[in-house]
């Protein structure tokens, strides 16, 4: 009997709906490994012997011993037999097929996903398969417009993170404008606001840092191997913020909105006339001076006190360029 | 019995049936299910895991048992039931898995993609590795929304607010959507402007709320043409400018922009690059952005432009 302080458990339909995709998979691939469809199938191990042991009791009438599904679990695999007309799943539902074109189609969109060509392919068969009147006009009218840039490192660093391998990176980091070589333990990868990041722990600073991945010029291995830390992966902020960071407090026009939908703020306030007041967490001001430089009147600094005058020195150096 | 050994069974029975069954053709196969001596509780209890299995997607017919339609009973369609076979290759699978597994979890594509698997090989999915795909603050319920207007062509109502901060209500026949740089955008025919137009789906601040039948779009309609570039690129590529960067962010500067292309390194470590140019400061805000990493040497307007940005951050002294 359940006690009462264990987690609530699932509805009944809750179950029900997991049965029936689960046991279509395992009348066809007799013997599957517990942890495997586990994995696959996002359900805990213990939740999945339980159902099962309850499919061993159901079946057809008059539910004799010749009517009833035969489950077989030996040595973590399962077998699932007499339970022929739970063969084939059920079908998918409008929104679930739409969720998972759209989902394909993003990732069908990015040159530099190896995935990408055979998405394109899969994702016909699935237009084609399920028919117009489950994705009706959605597979003609769905477009990738290109944008964000190509990180070619993006493979390899992929492998080093699945194969939890410490690498040597030279990368180019924008909040100090300069090229450094590093050694990183990367744990995630993940795509957000138009670019690939690789969550790592940095061996340089000691600390975790976000790296883009196209900003990552070269990726050497070491040859050695890490315990992974458990660092956040999606859903985490872009930019973790430091003790010693400061706080970049800027007063977008209309025309420099778009700063806000790009970058990380840490608050948003709406001002007159359209305006925007951002306020930006910085560990370095530098890659905020190069910001304010490109929005020239734009954007108001607000604080801190030096940044401004940054802004005046570094347009003062660049404007030296142009004679 | 345990109410899901009654639903098991229940799907069983009417899968495993060739004809209608009527409530008490069911009740007399399942009678430890509907035990009840009492026929209204018995039907009562019924009703509730009819309304179970539909709500999970399994389409439960009432029909006629015969052409006389004396009586009513129950069925299951079958081609409705089943999902259609589709034959993936290991490859398309393991692809789909990776776009299901790359957003938040517990996503209904993910609940779609596992569907999908029974008819895979066993064991191409070890060691699989995904990633995490984060669109721009977009619920996946915003963009679901928007996709089934965009399937069944209906019209849309929804709150936004532009690139410039205006906000407004609008209405549009949703024609298509885009994905530029990550972010969504729904593409159709704005009814108060009579034109079409894109909405970034992170700027609309309101459900999308179906409002009726939508048009249909013109010939040869593609989403993605109606997208343009955000502010933050160097902008539409439409003809060339030469730039020039130091050593130290000419490769990344370079890298991975479409159509750029590298004329010359200088002895002073410098590299010459061709960027394409579009109308607009586009381009001049870009090359800024690299500070006195970069100098815009053609063509002499986009000069005059980054000059002009500078002399008025400096006039502020």
């Amino acid at each position: 009997m359940p006690s009462a302080d264990r987690k609530k458990a699932p509805k009944a339909s809750e179950r029900l709906r997991r049965l029936l995709v689960v046991v279509p998979y395992l009348v066809q691939h007799p013997g599957t490994e517990l942890t495997e469809v586990t994995r696959l199938f996002g359900v805990p191990e213990e939740a999945l012997v339980e159902d099962l042991r309850l499919l061993f009791v159901s079946g057809l009438p008059p539910y004799g011993p010749g009517d009833l599904i035969d489950v077989d679990i030996q040595d973590g695999r399962v077998w699932v037999r007499m339970a022929d007309y739970f063969g084939r799943p059920l079908h998918l539902t409008r929104s679930e097929a739409i969720a998972l074109y759209v989902r394909g189609a993003a990732l069908a969109a990015m040159s530099d996903v190896p995935e990408a060509p055979a998405l394109d392919s899969a994702l016909a068969k699935l237009a084609d398969g399920l028919g117009p009147e489950t994705l009706g006009e959605l597979p003609q009218r769905i477009h990738a417009a290109g944008g964000g840039r190509s990180a070619d490192t993006l493979e390899a660093l992929r492998a080093a993170t699945a194969g939890h391998e410490k690498i040597r990176i030279e990368y180019y980091a924008a909040s100090s404008a300069a090229t450094t070589v590093r050694e990183i333990d990367p744990e995630e990868i993940l795509y957000a606001i138009g670019n690939w990041y690789v969550v790592a722990w940095d061996h340089r600073s000691d600390e975790e840092r976000l790296f883009r991945a196209d900003r990552v010029r070269t990726v050497e291995p070491t040859g050695e191997r890490f315990e992974p830390r458990g660092l956040a992966g999606v859903g985490r902020p872009l930019y973790t913020r430091g003790e010693a960071d400061a706080q970049v407090r800027l007063l977008l026009s209309p025309d420099a909105r778009w700063v806000a939908e790009y970058y990380e703020t840490e608050e948003q306030l709406e001002r007159p006339g359209g305006s925007l007041e951002v306020v930006m967490p910085a560990g370095r001001l530098e890659w905020a001076e190069r910001l304010v430089l490109r929005l020239s009147g734009a954007a108001e600094v607000l604080g801190p006190p030096q940044l401004k005058d940054r802004v005046l020195e570094l347009a003062g150096r660049t404007r030296e360029l142009y004679g | 019995m345990q109410p899901l050994e009654r639903l098991v069974n229940l799907v069983a029975l009417l899968l495993d049936a060739h004809r209608v069954l009527t409530f008490d053709d069911i009740r007399e196969r399942m009678p430890e299910a509907y035990e009840q001596e009492d026929l209204d509780t018995a039907k009562r209890m019924f009703e509730r895991d009819k309304g179970i299995l539909r709500d999970i997607g399994v389409p439960i017919e009432v029909m006629a048992t015969d052409a006389w339609e004396s009586e009513q009973g129950y069925a299951i369609a079958k081609d409705a039931y089943y999902l259609p076979e589709i034959a993936f290759t290991p490859q398309e699978i393991s692809a789909l898995f990776v776009a299901a597994h790359a957003g938040r979890e517990g996503s209904s594509a993910e609940e779609a993609v596992r569907k999908l698997l029974y008819g895979a090989q066993g064991g191409i999915l070890v060691g699989v590795s995904g990633f995490a795909l984060a669109t721009d603050g977009v619920p996946d319920a915003r963009l679901t929304a928007a996709a089934e207007a965009v399937a069944a062509q209906r019209s849309v109502r929804f709150r936004y607010r532009t690139s410039r901060g205006v906000e407004g209500e609008r209405r549009a026949d949703a024609y298509g959507l885009a994905v530029r740089g990550g972010s969504w955008y729904l593409v159709g025919l704005d009814r108060d402007r009579g034109e079409i137009r894109s909405f970034r789906l992170s700027r609309v601040s309101s459900d999308l709320t179906d409002v009726g039948e939508g048009s249909v779009p013109p010939e040869g309609f593609r989403a993605a043409d109606h997208v343009q570039v955000g502010p933050w690129g160097p902008g539409e590529p439409q003809e060339r400018a030469r730039v020039a960067f130091s050593p130290e962010v000419a490769w990344w500067a370079t890298k991975g922009l479409q159509g750029a292309e590298v004329l010359k390194e200088r002895a002073d470590g410098w590299v010459e690059v061709a960027v394409p140019n579009g109308p607009g400061e586009g381009l001049a805000s870009w090359v800024l952005s690299f500070g006195p990493d970069a100098v815009a040497l053609e063509p002499e307007e986009l000069r005059r432009d980054v000059i002009r940005r500078l002399e008025a951050t400096l006039a502020v002294r």
